[in-house]
């Protein structure tokens, strides 16, 4: 068991780190944000256009860099937004058993089967060296091998928080406390 | 086989109570069915490599790419101190009169709530910073926390709400026609919530008393300036924002981007921003957006498998069998999100349930009819989740109010706003054109 909740450790930090960078990411977003809309009413005025197809495109490829790779960080730290009726009044062990019966029968094959359906997808843009059918775009091939890393990476976040939910349950790591989820003011919520 | 499409969505009600991330129960519950599905050979799993392309193109959705900007903006002005500030100064500008404090609130709340359009993180802030107060200075505390819960609802509808972006791209409909289209129902709603206390204030005046004077200690030029310095930016910012889609000079994904960075340049000048702020905003925001788009893509994979099943198809052929035409769609499409609202969050309804209503509805009232259902929808979903037992903000409130107030208090201090919140959805209604009149003059 400690060899797993080594393991468990090693991906975390993988993914703290990948969600940590992908943060940063956000900023820059915002910075090519604001260019394309000020460079096309500078552009106007100049009479030159600042913007083009790459920073637009750059705008939404950052976009998808953030939560493709931000979905398996946000996974550990328990961003996801949960319909916790009941699982707000459970404690310790039978909240880690809900939320492995969750990990092993919904996130380990769904992330499975979507690696399972996209590869064949990806490779065959790899295989073309697909580009934007926009003039000056950018290359397609690795924003859409993203979707894979991302599945990738939410495949490795259930094993670990498999192992950790597996540990409480057999006593080898102790009992989350008893917080409720549903109060916790941190997490986004509608 | 007709029965496996409807059962799959009653299963994944069922499957969702588990209390696992809701964006991973949808695909888990979508694999599930769809191996049904194909055991019983009614589901081709062909279909299921369309995903990558379905994902490619929620990557590339210019709507949704405002989504970040919007919850930056929203982040930045809460984390950076400036909604508290506001929060403070009003209380101060208000508080002289009876009532001043819950107005304030209120006030606060449509602003910060029209930033963030997240229902949690307002009542949140609010709780925190303005219930102790209001406790403190002899407010009744079911009024206290009725004013709190209901102003943090109130960014449903207020634009520029994520909820209203998300609205318009599952509908169909410009962001920016959604966004003009609720400003004068959003306006209403705060309106009456204001009306509301005043009326308190003069028939129960011992429920709202004014503030102690020796708190009011700032007066005339000093309070003037603080109005000016900490009030009048953010409430520029926003204005700006808005005006810039009103105009037409910007899209929503564009304006949200500058407001983003509006946001940022605020908190610079007034000092309140440090690499620390910086890096919690950028986190927060890059969880919500993931959290946000992994339901999209849940759901994607879920409305995949229940089209392949054909329960589109039957809630399709329920649906335009209801009796009663307009009317009668409108009443059931409207309870079944009303109840849905009490256990699944807007972004599964808007995911999930919209795009199965969306084609009836502008069937029935035409396209232009359509931001005026999305108004509706959103004004719904708000008193939604507001309404006891199950609402959300009540839960979160819960979680932050002091030991002294009950949940009985919660319940009863809400009753109020959500006869209020039903007057004003009867309103819209009845009358489309508080919708449909100042889209029709921005265009």
């Amino acid at each position: 068991m400690n060899r797993l909740l080594t393991l468990s450790r090693w991906i975390d930090q993988i993914n703290i780190g990948i969600g940590r960078l992908a943060g940063w990411l956000v900023l820059v977003m915002m910075g090519v944000g604001c260019w394309n809309v000020i460079g096309r009413y500078v552009g106007q005025a100049v009479g030159r256009n600042l913007s083009s197809n790459a920073l637009i495109e750059t705008q939404w490829y950052l976009f998808s860099v953030v939560f493709l790779l931000g979905a398996a960080y946000t996974l550990g730290v328990n961003g996801h937004v949960r319909v916790d009726v009941f699982q707000s009044r459970w404690r310790g062990r039978r909240k880690a058993l809900a939320n492995l019966v969750g990990t092993l029968l919904f996130l380990l094959p769904f992330s499975g089967l979507m690696l399972f359906f996209s590869w064949k997808w990806v490779v065959a843009s790899w295989r073309i060296w697909e580009t934007s059918p926009d003039p000056g775009g950018l290359p397609r091939y690795p924003i859409k091998s993203l979707i894979l890393v991302s599945f990738v990476t939410l495949l490795l976040q259930g094993i670990s928080e498999a192992i950790k939910n597996l540990a409480v349950l057999t006593g080898d790591r102790p009992a989350e406390p008893a917080l409720s989820d549903r109060s916790n003011p941190t997490e986004g919520e509608p | 086989m007709d029965w496996l499409g409807p059962s799959m969505f009653a299963g994944a009600l069922v499957l969702l109570s588990l209390g696992y991330p809701v964006a991973f129960s949808l695909g888990g519950v979508a694999i599930v069915f769809g191996l049904i599905g194909v055991a019983l050979n009614v589901f081709d799993p062909v279909l299921m490599t369309a995903m990558p392309q379905r994902i490619f193109g929620i990557m590339n959705n210019f709507t949704l790419l405002a989504i970040p900007y919007f919850i930056f903006m929203g982040a930045m002005l809460q984390k950076s101190g400036i909604a508290e500030n506001l929060l403070e100064t009003m209380g101060q500008v208000f508080g002289r009169v009876r009532g001043g404090l819950a107005i304030a609130v209120i006030t606060v709340g449509a602003l910060l709530a029209a930033t963030t359009g997240v229902v949690a993180a307002t009542v949140v802030t609010m709780g925190l910073i303005s219930l102790p107060t209001m406790l403190r200075y002899g407010y009744n505390k079911d009024l206290s926390a009725g004013v709190i819960a209901a102003s943090g609802t109130l960014g449903q509808i207020i634009p520029p709400s994520i909820v209203l972006v998300v609205l318009a791209d599952q509908l169909g409909i410009s962001v920016g026609d959604l966004f003009i289209g609720s400003i004068i129902p959003g306006l209403l709603m705060a309106g009456a919530f204001i009306t509301h206390v005043v009326v308190i204030a003069m028939i129960r005046p011992d429920l709202v008393p004014p503030l102690p004077d020796e708190l009011l200690a700032v007066k005339g030029l000093a309070l003037l300036t603080k109005i000016v310095r900490v009030m009048i930016p953010p409430l520029l910012l926003i204005l700006l924002v808005l005006g810039s889609i009103f105009f037409g000079v910007a899209t929503p994904t564009e304006a949200g981007a500058l407001g983003a960075a509006g946001a940022t340049i605020l908190a610079l000048c007034n000092r309140q921003l440090s690499w620390s702020t910086l890096g919690e905003v950028c986190d927060r925001t890059l969880r919500t957006t993931s959290m946000v788009m992994f339901i999209l893509i849940g759901s994607t994979a879920f409305s995949l498998v229940f089209r392949g099943l054909r329960g589109d198809q039957f809630i399709f052929n329920t649906l335009t069998q209801v009796p009663g035409g307009k009317a009668g769609f409108l009443l059931v499409s409207m309870l079944t999100i009303f109840v849905l609202g009490f256990f699944i969050s807007f972004f599964e309804i808007a995911f999930i349930v919209v795009p199965l209503f969306a084609p009836i509805a502008e069937q029935l009232y035409g396209f232009g009819g359509l931001v005026w259902y999305g108004v509706i929808i959103g004004a719904n979903m708000q008193t939604s989740f507001l309404t006891p037992p199950f609402g959300f903000a009540l839960f979160y409130l819960r979680g932050v109010a002091p030991p002294e107030v009950t949940t009985g208090n919660i319940y009863r201090g809400v009753v109020p706003f959500i006869l209020l919140q039903l007057v004003i959805l009867l309103l819209i209604i009845l009358f489309p054109a508080l919708v449909n009149y100042l889209p029709s003059i921005s265009n």
